[in-house]
């Protein structure tokens, strides 16, 4: 077995047990699959069960009443654990349980009975999210996803700046099939450092321009198993890689190299699952990437292509407030200034002109003032 | 941020309380000694099993259904022994089933876990075991399976402290190692290399007399397969041993008419199916090795045939002394180390320890 594993290195097997896999080619894998199952193992219509019993008889060289009595027993009746005609209450953990995961589960339920509020704001995100991914199905069939595609779970972890990032991992997971680009995958990741504004707009606030810095710094890099692929879709795209390059050059690294981002599928790469890799624009927002699990699609899967990259988690990150009303989000982020608190300090749109500007809109006293996204403003 | 980290750390929370509560299943299921569904349904239903999923809300469903398939997959696939196997595709089934997420949680099935199943589903189909196969069938049917790359998604979650994977030591089948390390492969590779060796000494040292080339034992691949085949012989009689005792606890269980041929003799070819798939064909050599046997005692002869009735206890004298261990038989044989030892002190001729070998050879007759 160990040989055969060795002959054949586009079967996924752990490089280091839970952590990560060797590496693998996404393609190679997907046929790995394929030349193995048959065509009903993918396929999204479901099969008739009375021909396939049939054929299972058949197969076995069994009676028909012995096949009616496999079937008996190995029904789903032979797995109810309640009456017929009385279900109990799936939602709610049954009296006396004995299996030690209810008895957990019965402690967590009573205290939840103690908490005055019932709802987590995060389980509605959740619950909305998950309810907008499974099972969708196009209206079309050209939107259909193809049977036996790659579908792929990828991890985007917010830049590192938080404190807190050895307890709470903060990351956006999408989903891809294995024929979307990488150039696709980046228009997918929303990442707040794209949508800042840059400059001091004290003397005009009404005259802050709508050029976000997506707009203005269009290059970025993803980096695969040594491979940084480029985005260069726009003429003003540069090379940012280059620098990395060949810094590494000098120094005795192995050897890099690059490609196009917008040329690249997912299914021509190379890469090891669970194994972190790097996105990078603004010239230094970095973002781990993860490829927490690639496999075939399912019939449960959302199968319509058009809402593909699909957005399966985000993490909502607490919001800082202005500091005047605590209310809103803060829009504004100001410097040296004799009006507040802090230095520096953030204001909502409606206290910044308040405190700020008279009534014709005219500048009091000496501050610089910059417009501000907050990082979870897009929650 | 902070309900969040609790809300995840809490879904981990229930991983070992959900281990706990398989493994005591499937250690239910292992006193009947059966590897039928109708007895682990019975066990299921009155350790309702079924409520387990209850209590959990919305979202946590799908990922509470998630932990439970993930932990559950793990007994499907070796080391443990045929029948943990097949309880734990019972359990994969049974959890596929009755999960309350809707649409269901699929099961994750690897890639390079295919063979192991592929393999299960022969040796199920090899003895007859038609429940096995059908609810395998069943389960590709209704699409209860992710052929994905891993078994679990993996984010690079490095551990302070390796935590132990706590394998339920009882549901692994016994000592598979020797037929692990000398499988058809290495047998096959150990062929090749043996005769390379041979022709190259061979015309090396033409003119030498062959004296080096008699240092090559041309025997040597027959009488390892037949070691190996001597242990698991001994081995499944230590077991028989065992079976025989609660043999008729577990009889009053027959059903169906495929079932009706002795349930025995169904689960001692699936074991021996299970565990010999590959090496069954090494069988025909086993003179081989009672010639071999002999030939340590440096007695040429048909001795073997004499000795056939006690072919136990030499076995057991002869692993007592190439494993030099005083104390429990067992212990030793299937503990990793003593294994090469075994393989290494046959197999060299020329060693030392032969010579001391022979005389404890000769003190046990």
């Amino acid at each position: 077995m160990a040989a055969s594993k060795n002959a054949n290195t586009n079967i996924p097997d752990y490089e280091y047990t839970d952590v990560n896999t060797n590496i693998f080619h996404i393609d190679s894998f997907k046929t790995e699959w394929l030349n193995r199952l048959q065509p009903g193992d993918v396929s999204f219509q479901p099969e008739d069960q009375d021909s396939s019993d049939a054929l299972f008889a058949k197969e076995m060289g069994i009676s028909a009443d012995t096949m009616a009595e496999l079937k008996t027993v190995c029904s789903l009746d032979s797995l109810r654990c309640h009456p017929e005609d009385q279900p109990p209450d799936p939602d709610v953990v049954p009296p006396d349980p004995t299996l030690k995961t209810l008895i957990q589960r019965k402690k967590k339920q009573d205290y939840r009975a103690t908490l005055k509020i019932s709802k987590n704001r995060h389980d509605l995100y959740a619950d909305e999210l998950e309810r907008l991914t499974f099972g969708k199905k196009p209206e079309t069939l050209d939107d259909m996803v193809a049977e036996g595609e790659i579908i792929l779970n990828i991890n985007v972890y917010y830049p590192a700046t938080f404190e807190k990032f050895c307890y709470v991992r903060p990351h956006i997971t999408v989903l891809m099939m294995g024929s979307h680009t990488l150039a696709e995958l980046r228009d997918a990741i929303c990442c707040v450092n794209d949508l800042q504004v840059c400059g001091e707009f004290s003397n005009m606030p009404d005259m802050a321009p709508d050029f976000i810095s997506k707009d203005h710094f269009k290059s970025a890099f993803f980096y695969f198993e040594g491979v940084f692929y480029n985005d260069m879709r726009y003429p003003e795209c540069q090379d940012t890689s280059i620098t990395t390059i060949e810094w590494a050059k000098d120094r005795n690294f192995p050897t890099y190299t690059q490609a196009k981002m917008e040329d690249t599928r997912f299914v021509d790469l190379k890469i090891k699952v669970g194994f972190p890799y790097l996105y990078c624009h603004q010239g230094d927002c970095e973002h781990l990437v993860i490829i927490t699990d690639v496999r075939l699609t399912h019939k449960d899967d959302c199968l319509d292509k058009k809402l593909y990259p699909l957005l399966t988690h985000k993490h909502r990150v607490s919001t800082q407030k202005c500091a005047v009303c605590h209310v809103y989000i803060g829009r504004w982020v100001t410097t040296n200034d004799r009006f507040a608190p802090s230095n520096p300090c953030l204001f909502c749109d409606e206290c910044f002109r308040m405190l700020h500007y008279d009534t014709e809109g005219n500048k009091l006293g000496e501050f610089q003032a910059f417009p501000y996204v907050d990082r979870g403003a897009f929650n | 941020m902070s309900a969040k980290r609790c809300r995840r750390g809490e879904i981990e929370l229930y991983r070992s309380p959900v281990t706990e509560d398989c493994e005591h299943l499937l250690s239910l299921f292992q006193k009947t000694d059966s590897v039928r569904f109708e007895v682990f349904s019975k066990i299921w239903k009155e350790m309702n099993f079924s409520h387990i999923f209850h209590g959990t809300v919305k979202h946590e469903k799908r990922s509470f259904s998630r932990l439970i398939l993930d932990s559950a997959y793990g007994f499907l696939l070796p080391p443990f022994s045929f029948q943990i196997r097949v309880g734990g595709l019972y359990l994969l089934y049974s959890l596929f089933q009755s999960q309350t997420a809707a649409p269901p949680e699929p099961i994750r099935l690897a890639l390079k876990d295919w063979e192991h199943v592929k393999k299960f589903e022969k040796d199920a189909m090899d003895a007859q075991h038609m429940d096995v196969i059908y609810i395998l069938r069943q389960l590709r049917l209704q699409r209860a399976f992710h052929f994905s790359a891993t078994p679990t998604r993996l984010v690079f979650r490095k551990l302070r402290k390796k935590e132990s994977p706590a394998l339920c030591e009882n549901f692994i089948e016994r000592a598979s190692r020797p037929q692990e390390l000398i499988n058809i492969d290495l047998l096959e590779e150990l062929t090749n290399v043996h005769d390379l060796y041979g022709t190259l000494k061979s015309s090396v040292s033409e003119t030498s007399e062959n004296s080096s080339v008699n240092l090559i034992r041309d025997d040597l691949i027959p009488q390892l397969r037949s070691t190996v085949m001597d242990f698991h012989k001994w081995q499944s009689r230590q077991g028989a041993a065992d079976e025989d005792e609660d043999e008729d606890e577990g009889s009053g269980e027959g059903m169906s008419s495929q079932q009706e041929c002795s349930r025995r003799a169904q689960l001692i070819a699936s074991i021996k199916s299970k565990a010999y798939g590959e090496a069954a064909e090494a069988r025909k050599s086993r003179r081989h090795r009672q010639v071999e046997l002999d030939y340590t005692s440096s007695v040429a002869g048909p001795l073997g045939s004499s000795r056939s009735g006690r072919t136990k206890l030499s076995l057991k004298a002869r692993t007592n002394e190439s494993l030099l261990v005083l104390g429990d038989l067992y212990e030793g044989v299937t503990s990793s180390s003593t294994i090469s030892q075994l393989c290494s002190l046959d197999f060299k001729p020329e060693d030392k320890p032969k010579d001391s070998k022979i005389k404890v050879l000769m003190k046990t007759r």
